[in-house]
Order: structure tokens, then C-alpha cells, then sequence
């Protein structure tokens, strides 16, 4: 179980995320909505540990995740894996060795900085990439690849961590919608099959609201909304997005705001 | 346009105190060059004679001739032995300059103090130029080729692993993110996140110096640091001038010849080979 209390992250003054306080309980896929700079990465990153809160606390069973520093920081990273918007790969490097990262807590230092992996190591690799059809690109440079495969690597680097948690920053924002499909099955299959906690930032509305069993709506670092997704009326989803409320639902532009009388749109400008 | 002009003067102005200041400064220059060349002795036509001089020189240089087969075969060797000095003293630099580099770069290297000395030093070693080193280590190691392999090195180290570094703080954050999010350690992250991207431009580096440090063996050679310069040096001084004219063009074809073969190893390691990897 993840318990976030009063969590918060200010970046000169500001805060970015602002007294988060939730409980996740084991198994649950969590999307979290709201519109872009509503601290939706901000939280993600430092439940990951990869930010660190400027107060409260991050809780994963009695460990306090907040505290952590060194070694044992590390090995709640490797429990916790992160699936980035960027894919966050070595383009360079194939993608056999970009999944083997995700073993990077465990391995022995010497052994993984020369590459010397053990077959077992690479069958476990092989078979996470064969899961998502990916196994037969395993000798490419991962910069050869199209996103939804590169995003679909980094999915089986998670794996491979054999994490407790999965979170994933808008794992989908920079995919063609036959990707995202993928990409949300996978991730689906993941909680659903291997009983994995996932928590999800989405952007898009329609999407969190088919796959999640739980929505955390954001809105300037603020949870507005915690609940299973049948909960979320149209008002709300449009306090939570504003003027994005449109693109997100996926039924056309909100409709426009009626002029005060008299106005002709368009005419001021050409007076000045 | 009377009352465009009245609202922004400042664009209608035609001797702003820019444009004065920067004519003032302009003629400041002018003035001192002039002053700079009648100190050298650029006026006291000694010029003109030594124009005349240069034709005579290089007609004296035609055609190049290295005198005798053995001449031509010292010659030979010689050169062999000026781009092993560079090639040895490249690489050398190179290896040496990499942990330095990392050292330096701002994304590998969190402890401000450990990358403030790590610049300086690199500052330091640069602010010396090769001939000198060369001077300094025939002092330690005696005259010869090891002398000017050293040179090369010691200066090397400090253009390297300023190059380096730089070249390592522009590279991607995100894959280094990648790895730390798994838990990997800050090793790793360097290992695999930083230095398969880099090293093609690392190493496109070093070999540009290669043939840039050909040409500076020559010249060390002619302090005694081994090489081709020593007979370059010794050529000019007996005024054997198509010796010299043809030990030039030795340097010139060999220059030539890494030049070609260092640009294609360079694009065959920074161009995209798509497909199948190792």
C-alpha cells in the first residue's frame, strides 16, 4: 500500500504540488487527470524519488520512501518503476541492453559495466520484449525504432524490475492512437494479470475513464477529485480542464461563449 | 510620418552615440595598427626587398629534390616516426583526458570543488603551449621521438578533457533519467546513459587532433622531440632548398592522406548505420 501525506513540492515559491495526501492499496490502476501543469509529473517523479518533495511524506508499507537515501533508495526505484512520456532510452544502445537496465539494481557492478549479462538474465529480458512482440528487434539500436516501439522497450525494462508499483508519465502523450492502444493494453495487462499497482498520468479524459479503476483529478497541484471514474460528472471533468474540457472528452470544441449583444467580433481591431 | 517620427525619435536619429562610439573605436584601432607596423618595421622598406627575396627562394625550391635515395629514405623514416609521435600521443591523450573529462562535466560530477580543480588543472595544462612541453620533457626524458609522444600528450589532456566535458554536459538527460529510475547507480547511469552517446563525438575528436597534431610534430621535431621538423629544420638551415621544398610535400601528402581517412572513419562512426547492431 502507497500512502502519499501532505506531500509537497515548490519550485521558487511556488507549489507545483500542493498537499497531496492518498492512499493506493495494492493492485489498483490509478489515472490521474487534469490539465498539463497541474503537478501531474511533479507527483509521479517524486513518488519515484527521481524529485523530492519539499514536505510531507511518501509511505510504501512502513518504509518511509521520503527518507530513503544511497542504497536503499535505489532499491525502492528498482520497486518502483517509472515509464517516461520520452521513453527516456539509450538511443545508441540496442535494445537487449536498454532493457537489461531495468536489472541495473541487482546486477554486480563489474559484471553489468562490461556488459557480461548471464543467459538467464537475457532469457528474462528476451521473454518481457516477447510479451510485446518486440523480441525480434532485440539486436537494434533502440533510436531505430518507431515511438510505440520504443515506448513498448521501456515497458519491458519495467517488467524486468519485477517492480510492486508501475508509474507511468503520460506514457501515451507522444503516440499514434494504434500505439496508445498498445501501450494502454500493455499497461492494462500489467495490473490486470500481474497484479501490479499502476498509477497513470493521462491527459486525455476518455482514455483514464476506460482503463482505470480509480480517477485523482489535478488541478494547480491540488487533488479536486478521488473517485471510481462513473463519479465524474461533466462538471467537474470541465472545472478540472478548463478550456481543454473540449479536446479532452472527445465531443468537439465546448460551445462558444455567447457575445454581448451588440459586439461584432473582429471589427475592433481594424479601428485602432 | 511627422508624427511617427515625433513618437519614436530615437529610431530617426542619424548619428546616434552608438554609431559615434563605434567609428571612434573603429578609427582608435586603425590608428594603433599603423603605429604597431612602423614599430616592427613594415615602412623601412625592407618589405619590398624581401619580397623579391621570397620569389628568389621559392624559385630556388623548384624542383623538389631530396638530393640522394638515402636522403629520401631518412626522410621516409623520419616521417613514419612524426606520425607515430602524433598517433601515440593522440590516443595516449585521449584514454587520459576521458576520467578528467567526467570529472569536469557538470552532469556527471556533482561535488562543485572536485570540478572546480579538475577545470583549473585542464585550464592550467593548456595554458602551455606543445613546444614548450616539448622543451620540458626533452629536459626529463632526453631528445627524441618519446619526448615529443609526451609533448603531445601532456598537451593534449588539456584540450581533451575540456572538449570532453563539454561534449558530455550537452548530452540527453533523459536516458540517464531512465536508468536512475530503475535504480541503477549513478555508475551505470554514466556507463550507459552518457557514453554510448557521446562517444562517437568524443572520438571524432580525437581524430581531428590526430592530423592536426601531425603537423604540430613537425614543428616540435625542430626542437629535438624526433621526427621529420629535425630535417625540415636542418634543410631550411643548410639552404638546401628543394630538400626542403620536398620534405614539405612529404608532410603535405601525409597531412593530406589522415585527413581523407580520418573524415571517413569519422562519418562511419557518427552516421546513422540503421539496422541490424552488433
Amino acid at each position: 500500500m502507497l500512502r502519499l501525506e501532505g506531500v509537497t513540492k515548490s519550485f521558487g515559491g511556488k507549489h507545483a504540488v500542493d498537499g497531496v495526501s492518498l492512499v493506493v492499496p495494492a493492485g489498483q490502476m490509478v489515472g490521474v487527470i487534469g490539465r498539463s501543469g497541474a503537478g501531474k509529473s511533479t507527483l509521479l517523479r517524486m513518488i519515484n524519488r527521481l524529485g523530492d518533495p519539499t514536505s510531507g511524506r511518501i509511505l510504501f508499507g512502513d518504509t518511509d520512501v521520503t527518507a530513503l537515501r544511497g542504497r536503499p533508495l535505489r532499491a525502492w526505484r528498482a520497486r518502483c518503476a517509472m515509464i517516461f512520456q520520452q521513453f527516456n532510452l539509450a538511443g545508441r544502445l540496442d535494445v537487449l541492453t536498454n532493457v537489461m537496465m531495468g536489472r541495473a539494481f541487482h546486477l554486480p557492478a563489474t559484471r553489468a559495466l562490461f556488459k557480461m549479462w548471464s543467459d538467464e538474465e537475457k532469457a528474462q529480458a528476451l521473454s518481457a520484449l516477447e510479451s510485446l512482440d518486440m523480441a525480434r528487434m532485440a539486436g537494434q539500436r533502440a533510436e531505430t525504432l518507431s515511438g510505440g516501439q520504443q515506448q513498448r522497450v521501456a515497458i519491458a525494462r519495467a517488467l524486468i524490475q519485477q517492480p510492486d508499483i508501475v508509474l507511468a508519465d503520460e506514457p501515451i502523450a507522444s503516440l499514434d492512437p494504434r500505439n496508445t492502444k498498445v501501450v494502454m493494453d500493455a499497461l492494462q495487462h500489467i495490473n490486470r494479470h500481474l497484479g501490479i499497482t499502476v498509477i497513470c498520468n493521462l491527459h486525455s479524459l476518455d482514455l483514464a475513464r476506460g482503463c482505470c479503476d480509480r480517477l485523482v483529478g489535478m488541478a494547480g497541484g491540488r487533488v479536486v477529485f478521488d473517485d471510481v471514474p462513473a463519479a465524474l460528472t461533466e462538471a467537474t471533468a470541465r472545472e478540472l480542464y478548463g478550456l481543454e474540457a473540449g479536446d479532452v472528452m472527445g465531443h468537439g470544441a465546448p460551445p462558444p461563449v455567447p457575445l454581448p449583444a451588440g459586439a461584432q467580433p473582429g471589427f475592433a481591431l481594424a479601428g485602432s | 510620418m511627422d508624427a511617427v517620427r515625433a513618437r519614436y525619435p530615437e529610431h530617426f536619429t542619424r548619428w546616434s552615440r552608438q554609431r559615434l562610439s563605434m567609428i571612434g573605436i573603429a578609427a582608435a584601432l586603425f590608428v594603433l595598427l599603423l603605429f604597431g607596423m612602423g614599430e616592427l618595421g613594415f615602412f623601412d622598406g625592407t618589405l619590398l626587398t624581401g619580397f623579391g627575396r621570397l620569389f628568389e627562394i621559392a624559385g630556388l625550391m623548384l624542383p623538389p629534390d631530396p638530393g640522394s635515395w638515402a636522403h629520401a629514405r631518412a626522410y621516409g623514416m623520419a616521417l613514419i616516426e612524426t606520425v607515430a609521435i602524433a598517433l601515440l600521443g593522440t590516443v595516449a591523450a585521449g584514454v587520459l583526458a576521458l576520467p578528467v573529462g567526467l570529472l569536469a562535466a557538470r552532469n556527471v560530477t556533482a561535488q562543485r570543488i572536485v570540478r572546480f580543480l579538475a577545470r583549473r588543472s585542464l585550464d592550467t595544462i593548456r595554458s602551455v603551449d606543445i613546444l614548450i612541453w616539448a622543451l620540458i620533457w626533452i629536459n626529463v626524458v632526453g631528445l627524441g621521438p618519446f619526448a615529443g609522444a609526451l609533448a603531445i600528450m601532456t598537451s593534449d589532456i588539456g584540450s581533451f578533457g575540456k572538449l570532453f566535458s563539454e561534449a558530455i554536459e550537452a548530452a540527453d538527460r533523459k536516458p540517464v533519467e531512465g536508468i536512475a529510475s530503475t535504480g541503477g547507480s549513478h555508475l551505470m547511469g554514466i556507463r550507459f546513459g552518457i557514453l554510448p552517446e557521446v562517444f562517437p563525438v568524443l572520438a571524432s575528436q580525437v581524430l581531428y587532433y590526430f592530423e592536426s597534431n601531425t603537423r604540430s610534430a613537425t614543428i616540435i621535431g625542430i626542437v629535438g622531440a624526433g621526427g621529420i621538423g629535425l630535417h625540415l629544420a636542418e634543410a631550411i638551415r643548410t639552404l638546401e632548398l628543394q630538400q626542403t621544398s620536398f620534405i614539405i610535400l612529404m608532410i603535405l601528402v601525409t597531412v593530406a592522406a589522415i585527413d581523407v581517412v580520418s573524415s571517413q572513419l569519422r562519418f562511419a562512426m557518427i552516421g546513422r548505420r540503421a539496422g541490424i547492431g552488433k
